[in-house]
């Protein structure tokens, strides 16, 4: 249904001789309701590689399809929430979450259950008239999540969503994604450059070296998450504690640590 | 926005389309007698027209004898709007005190548009250099005032703390701290005073003048030579904007020079 | 305030030193403005002379504004409006619109129509400009987010383009109605037969200060009336955006 698939896929900014090549023969395969995450050192093309996936860039060479159609343009199938938000600031939470109902043509009635529903998943409700600059940055990020959620995408492409929360907030949107990622569940690209975050909401975390980006190794992280029963623990910070988890989180860690060598970033 | 940008090549095809299109209207209207010929004519009697006033003198001087008036109380007004302006932006900057006088008495006299001195300045001034300087001057004036008040006023304030725990006197941070801290928004300002200047210019000459471009445009109107009222509208642009070129690749070198790509 | 007139009061009445050739005193003014108010001056009363300008600027405001914004947005929503229109603008654009009186004379006449030509050339471009301007800053991820939400063009352009670019457009409003007054009291300067530019050109042919200074009171303050309502619509229209509250 909701597969993703890289298929040696470059990509080159600027002309095509003498450009910058951010993507090296990528081939990334992601499974239907799969949640993968990307981590890599800055500037190593994990954001643009979601962004292929969103239909705002195209590959320079090979392919990148959703359920095998290649992508032409953005829409709502694929969804995206933005590290910097991108609500509309004129449109109360309500109206922020309606638009994209609205465009796909849902009657009143059926829109208004819609977003009661959304506003609910994210505990959005006594917020609803409020304007996005009313909000905290927490709960902004929710609305932008709500806005995604509804439209039922087939994909979810998160670009470092939680990246301009402040620290506790962060832990606490993770816990939430983790929630709905359960109870919910579709298919997930999601780009980060925390570790420990990726470690902890993906299945499988794919490891990119630095620019020209390859996807220098892809590490399994749902088998030991189900055999160590990770959801056993509420709190994120108990599963951090784990003995497997900060296995994993160090051997992404070293692996990202050789990438970061030259440019000491 | 929409869609990719175009190339250099495409843009240049289809500014080219637009200049080819409005000289096409022209041509058009102009000919075919919509608007008659007399107050519209073609492109080519235009150009024409704008060569032989090159050398020829019309209402009392060539064009660029016009242009050279015009410019001499050009420069006068936003020299004079320049040397009050800046230091009086960056004091009232400065000093409170100063800040509270002269603030009330610029918020009443900022919405009488600069052309509405004109009146006075034909009465004190006559036709001579004063009445079209002083409008210039009072187009000029406040975007320096303001500008320089602005940069004074919104310095980063950790640099005034440090001159402060170095012991620096009024004079010296003013001098030495603000004004330098100031420049870009001076600047700034000075562009937007020398085209406001040359826009008042403009007006005051149409009215209170013996000679300058707008003089002889109005003349060329009473006397329904349009050929030389259009001479006039584009050499006024040409002057213009290049005023404006000149004054931007200063900024652009000043900034440079220190190093800010603000 | 009442310093400033405690000034001119001393400056003129008191002691004389500009004289009441040069500049009226407080009660010179009182006295004009009387005048124009009760018996008229230059074919009409104040009240009447205030009304004709103000209207001729509202006209030339609105036409301007009606055909800059949309202009605008077209030049910054497609990118080969842009390229076509462009250079025509540059070459138009640093003609001072004072200077297309003449012209707008030589076509129109004295009448109102010439006036409200000449304003629309002067309030014109600033309206595109800086409409031009909103659109292309506004933040990328915005039209992303709204292009993912499969937003179709013209509702893209109603809910998500124009309402980014209002802090802009409502700047060049701001300068489209300053350029639409000094215009209009040039052109009413040049030639007209009612107004508040007439006013002054009368006076100044009398030689009454009192009656310029009037004038310029008048000017300033349907300019300031004209932008207070201006604001007061800009604040309520962009009441969303706290980023520019400063």
């Amino acid at each position: 249904m909701g597969s993703i698939r890289f298929e040696n896929v470059d990509k080159v900014f600027g002309p095509q001789s003498g450009g910058v090549k951010v993507l090296d023969t990528i081939n990334l395969e992601i499974r239907d309701k799969e949640f993968v995450a990307i981590v890599g050192p800055s500037g190593c093309g994990k954001t643009t590689c979601l962004r292929m996936v969103a239909g705002f860039e195209a590959p320079s060479a090979g392919l990148v399809s959703v359920n095998g159609r290649e992508i032409k343009a953005p829409g709502p199938d694929r969804a995206v929430v933005f590290q910097q938000f991108a609500l509309f600031p004129w449109k109360t939470v309500r109206e922020n979450i309606d638009l994209g109902l609205r465009n796909k043509g849902i009657s009143k009635t059926g829109r208004a259950d819609l977003i009661a529903d959304a506003l609910k998943l994210m505990n959005l409700e006594s917020h609803a008239d409020a304007y996005p600059h009313q909000l905290s940055g927490g709960m902004q990020q929710r609305v932008a999540i709500a806005r995604a959620y509804v439209l039922d995408p087939e994909v979810l492409l998160m670009d470092e969503p939680f990246g301009a929360l402040d620290a506790q907030t962060r832990v606490v949107m993770q816990e939430e994604l983790v929630r709905l990622a359960r109870v919910n569940p579709r298919t997930v690209l999601f780009i980060t450059h925390a570790v420990e975050e990726a470690v902890y909401l993906a299945d499988r975390v794919a490891i990119m070296s630095r620019r020209p980006g390859r996807i220098k190794e892809i590490v399994d992280v749902r088998s030991i998450r189900l055999s160590e029963d990770w959801d056993r623990h509420a709190k994120i910070e108990d599963v951090m504690d784990l003995e497997s988890f900060v296995h994993l989180r160090t051997q992404i860690w070293r692996s990202l640590r050789e990438e970061k060598g030259a440019n000491g970033l | 926005m929409n869609g990719a940008p175009l190339t250099i090549r495409q843009g240049a095809l289809w500014g080219l389309l637009g200049i080819a299109l409005f000289l096409g209207l022209w041509i058009f209207l102009s000919v075919s007698g919509i608007v008659p010929k007399q107050f519209l004519p073609t492109p080519g009697e235009t150009a024409a027209r704008f060569i032989t006033l090159l050398t020829s003198p019309f209402a009392g001087a060539t064009l660029p004898g016009h242009l050279g008036s015009s410019l001499l109380r050009y420069l006068y007004g936003v020299l004079l709007a320049a040397v009050i302006g800046v230091p009086l932006g960056l004091l009232m900057g400065w000093f409170r005190l100063l800040d509270d006088i002269v603030t009330p008495i610029f918020d009443a006299l900022r919405f009488i548009a600069p052309i509405a001195w004109v009146p006075f300045a034909a009465l004190w001034f006559g036709t001579g250099i004063g009445g079209p300087v002083m409008i210039i001057f009072a187009g000029a004036f406040p975007p320096v005032l303001i500008n320089a008040y602005r940069g004074a006023r919104f310095v980063e304030p950790r640099l005034i703390e440090a001159a402060r725990m170095l012991g620096t006197n009024d004079y010296r941070t003013i001098s030495e701290i603000l004004l330098p801290a100031a420049v870009p928004s001076i600047m700034a300002g000075l562009r937007v005073s020398a085209g406001l200047g040359w826009q008042s210019l403009v007006g005051a000459e149409l009215i209170v003048a013996a000679a300058g471009v707008g003089f002889m445009m109005v003349q060329a109107q009473a006397s329904v030579q349009t050929t030389t009222v259009l001479t006039g509208m584009i050499a006024i642009g040409l002057v213009g904007m290049l005023i404006d070129v000149l004054l931007r690749q200063g900024e652009a070198w000043l900034r440079r020079r220190r190093g800010l790509e603000a | 305030m009442a310093a400033l007139v405690l000034l001119w009061f001393t400056l003129t009445t008191a002691t004389a030193i500009i004289g009441p050739g040069r500049f009226p005193s407080p009660s010179d003014f009182w006295l004009s403005l009387t005048q124009i108010n009760v018996r008229g001056y230059a074919g009409a009363t104040l009240v009447s002379h205030a009304w004709q300008s103000l209207k001729l600027v509202v006209m030339g405001f609105l036409v301007a504004v009606a055909t800059g914004v949309p202009l605008g947005l077209w030049m910054g929503w497609d990118r080969r409006a842009e390229a076509l229109i462009n250079p025509v603008f540059l070459v138009i654009r640093p003609i001072p619109p004072l200077a297309w009186i003449p012209l707008a004379i030589l076509w129109l006449g004295l009448g109102d129509a010439a006036k409200i030509m000449v304003i629309w050339f002067a309030a014109f471009v600033p309206s595109v400009i800086n409409t031009f301007t909103g659109v292309r800053n506004i933040d990328r991820p915005m039209i992303e987010a709204a292009r993912m939400l499969g937003t179709p063009r013209w509702r893209l352009i109603r809910e998500v383009i124009a309402p980014a670019a209002s802090p802009m457009i409502f700047t060049g409003l701001r300068l489209s109605l300053q350029a639409s007054w000094t215009t209009l009291v040039a052109a009413e300067l040049v030639g007209a037969l009612a107004g508040v530019g007439f006013i002054l050109n009368v006076a100044q042919q009398d030689i009454y200060p009192g009656m310029i200074l009037v004038g310029m009171f008048t000017v300033g303050l349907l300019g300031w009336g004209t932008t207070a309502i201006l604001s007061s619509l800009e604040r309520r229209a962009l009441a969303w955006n706290v980023a520019a509250r400063d």
